[in-house]
């Protein structure tokens, strides 16, 4: 009997508990993550007059009194370490300032510790992609950023930061997507860089005439299917209608019938067909030594890949062009890549504000980390210099207008749960695995997870 | 007045009972219950992982899976990882067990061998086969002019088999070790009494040694299919679920729904029919094969 009891009461202890961790859950969750509503409110709360009289008083002077400030860095595979060097400046500019670093890769651990963090309270500042902005603004978690320090960046990628007026990011670099060619190679072939599928076409035959691989991939890692299929999309969909992911959300446009979309997707069998066979075994450390070796010509990919291009050969010569369209105008991708940004309900916006200044203000700084990450300043008067043979081309571009921000399709059709996931469906079909129709028809079954918000 | 010394020595053990079983019980609670009731509660829901509004939807996230075949194909894969390794890990295990039992040389030596792989993390198991398929083995095909298919991850027709090996590579030296515990406690006396009725080697195996080892069998069997079915971390490192979906195990396609594509409470639906389906796999095992077990 007595024993019955004891069970009775363990189990009731059980379901109190129970109730209890669902009653919390849900009582505490307006305090962490708020409504939408709740956040403007927050967000709105101080007055016009508060705001300026913050935004011209920040960053406030070095008070002594030790701040920690905790710090979620969503990097890409350029941006491990950066970390060090930002230490270094703000403890010789602000030494009360120290901040605690969870550094994750961006692909695949930024959005799981942010809804994680959502729960429980956000880090104070948080570094993303300028994608991230449009995915977490519109939840009311983040804070805007002082125009002091935003005045200091280029205009460039502020309007995909942007919501409502309001500005949630600061894009510190920037990455630039296209065809990555050897230059010494095209000049020893009489290549020239093409600007249509006819051109490709004809520098394709002649490599495989002459044993050369066309492209260099790595599609074992689905992120770079996913990827390239951006850069097409951007050149064959969005260039021409900004709105397709909207119109794919009101079932105006699909994936099943649409042939522009269809083509970018082709695109990538255009590659599958034109690499090396072991492209689904192949990580790209290796696929980028293959380009540099000269064991293939062309490589669809981002900045990313000058880390290791000028790592394996410092003297490697490459450029870069858009992959051409279906009616020649494509234009180059540029990607605002570090974003930072900081929580609204952080306890430490003056802190916060001494970081932003380090980050904007130390121009050593900012030429270290663009020199180590190998990318494009998004800051006033900072020039990297790390040899780029590329800059040519990109300086070649943007003095055209032929530089598009992939954000607006980011933004469109987003990258984690329907970007990412096609991805896996194109690399089913290209293995055989499942039909281009099939594929198609997966994505539009994906509608649902197509938009941020 | 024995009566009532017995009685307080009940009430005792009774409070003895109690603390001991509090912690571990609230620990349990927190740890395995909460979640378990939470997720089936999301399960319910529409909840993206992010907002607050938790939109209650029924069974509908159950019915949705019904016509997922993304679903599906992350359960074909996992049914069949799971079938592969529990039989080729149980026999390898058994016969390498034996081998050792046999009085070999070095027994202890190949034993540490076998047994270091899997004190290595899985991640850790995954990338070294990345690398031993991608780049490590392929070499052997130019030092000896073969053309032998080392790249069993690139492919979505061999990539389980590669995920077998790499698996297998790492579990084989436990189980075996568990297996030749089992041998060296049967009691010799049985063999050679068989021995005297006349019994051989294959008949003595499957007569004396295999219903000795049933506790041992259903320790490896139920460990096996379980670990198996919730196979992920050595996906992650190695395969990443492809090429394409060849390999996406089901908690692989649980967090990729539930966190990457912000729809928590279908992937919550998602883990609850693992949940359930594990309890009846360890149930139904542990049921069938302890009825084979016997005692010497």
């Amino acid at each position: 009997m007595k024993m019955k009891l004891l069970c009775m009461i363990l189990s009731t202890a059980m379901v109190a508990a129970v109730l209890s961790g669902c009653g919390n859950s849900e009582a505490e969750a307006p305090a962490a993550t708020g409504t939408a509503d709740e956040a403007e409110e927050q967000t709105e709360a101080p007055t016009a007059e508060e705001a300026e009289t913050e935004q011209t008083e920040a960053p406030v002077a070095d008070t002594g009194e030790p701040v920690t400030l905790t710090v979620l860095a969503g990097q890409s595979t350029t941006d491990a370490g950066i970390e060090d060097m930002i230490d270094e400046a703000l403890a010789e500019a602000y030494p009360n300032i120290t901040l605690e670093w969870e550094c994750v890769d961006w692909g695949n651990d930024f959005q799981p510790k942010m809804q994680q963090y959502m729960q429980s309270g956000l880090p104070d500042i948080m570094i993303g992609k300028a994608q991230d902005v449009a995915t977490y603004a519109p939840q009311g978690i983040l804070g805007e950023i002082d125009t002091t320090y935003l005045d200091r960046g280029l205009d460039a990628a502020r309007q995909n930061v942007t919501i409502d007026g309001k500005t949630y990011g600061l894009v510190y670099n920037a990455l630039y997507q296209g065809v990555y060619y050897n230059k010494d190679m095209f000049a020893e072939n009489g290549w020239s860089v093409p600007k249509t599928q006819e051109e490709l076409q004809v520098i394709i035959d002649d490599c495989k005439a002459k044993g050369i691989t066309p492209f260099a991939s790595h599609m074992v890692d689905t992120w770079s299917i996913g990827n390239v299929t951006m850069q097409f999309a951007m050149n064959d969909v969005f260039n021409k209608d900004a709105e397709w992911g909207d119109k794919f959300r009101a079932g105006e446009v699909s994936f099943a019938e649409d042939e522009a979309m269809q083509t970018a997707y082709q695109y990538n069998k255009l590659i599958f067909d034109n690499t090396y066979p072991e492209t689904f075994s192949t990580e790209q450390t290796d696929c980028d030594a293959k380009m540099v070796l000269g064991e293939a010509a062309m490589k669809v990919s981002g900045s990313w890949s000058i880390q290791n291009f000028l790592d394996i050969d410092e003297s490697f010569n490459f450029g870069i062009f858009p992959f051409p369209n279906q009616t020649g105008d494509s234009k180059l991708i540029f990607e605002p890549n570090i974003t930072i940004m900081t929580s609204a309900e952080s306890e430490h916006q003056d802190a916060i504000n001494c970081v932003l200044d380090v980050l904007t203000n130390d121009k050593d700084l900012a030429v270290e980390i663009y020199d180590y990450t190998k990318t494009a300043p998004m800051l006033k008067d900072v020039t990297p210099t790390f040899p780029n043979p590329s800059q040519e081309d990109i300086d070649a571009y943007a003095s055209a207008d032929q530089i598009v921000d992939v954000t607006l399709g980011n933004n469109q059709l987003v990258w984690g749960g329907f970007q990412e996931e096609n991805a896996k469906d194109i690399a089913a079909w290209l293995q055989g695995d499942i039909s281009f129709e099939d594929c198609l028809a997966a994505s539009d079954a994906r509608v649902g997870t197509s938009s941020a918000n | 007045m024995q009566k009532t010394g017995k009685q307080s020595m009940e009430k005792k053990l009774e409070k003895q009972y109690l603390v001991m079983v509090l912690p571990g019980f609230v620990i349990f609670t927190i740890g395995l219950i909460i979640p378990l009731l939470l997720a089936v509660r999301y399960s319910v829901t529409s909840w993206d992982g992010m907002s607050k509004v938790k939109e209650f939807v029924g069974i509908q996230n159950y019915i949705n899976l019904w016509k997922d075949a993304d679903f599906w194909s992350a359960w074909w894969f996992t049914i069949k990882f799971t079938i592969g390794n529990t039989i080729i890990q149980n026999v390898l295990a058994l016969l390498f067990a034996m081998a050792l039992d046999s009085g070999i040389k070095a027994q202890k030596l190949y034993r540490t061998a076998f047994f270091v792989p899997c004190l290595i993390s899985s991640i850790i198991v995954g990338f070294i086969w990345l690398k031993m398929f991608s780049n490590v083995l392929p070499e052997f095909n130019e030092m000896l002019g073969t053309n032998i298919n080392f790249l069993l991850f690139g492919s979505g027709s061999t990539v389980l088999s590669g995920l077998l090996i790499a698996n297998n590579w790492q579990w084989i030296g436990y189980r075996m070790l568990i297996y030749l515990a089992g041998l060296q406690s049967v009691p010799f006396d049985l063999y050679e009494a068989a021995k005297v009725d006349g019994a051989g080697p294959i008949s003595r195996f499957f007569k004396i040694t295999i219903p000795m080892l049933a506790p041992a069998i259903t320790i490896c069997v139920v460990g096996i299919a379980t670990g198996s079915l919730k196979v992920y971390d050595l996906l992650v490192a190695s395969t990443k679920g492809g090429p394409g979906r060849a390999s996406t195990s089901v908690i692989n396609q649980t967090y990729t729904t539930a966190i990457n594509g912000r729809q928590y409470g279908y992937g919550s639906a998602m883990s609850v029919t693992l949940v359930v389906v594990l309890l009846l796999v360890a149930m139904i095992q542990v049921k069938g094969l302890k009825s084979k077990e016997v005692q010497a």
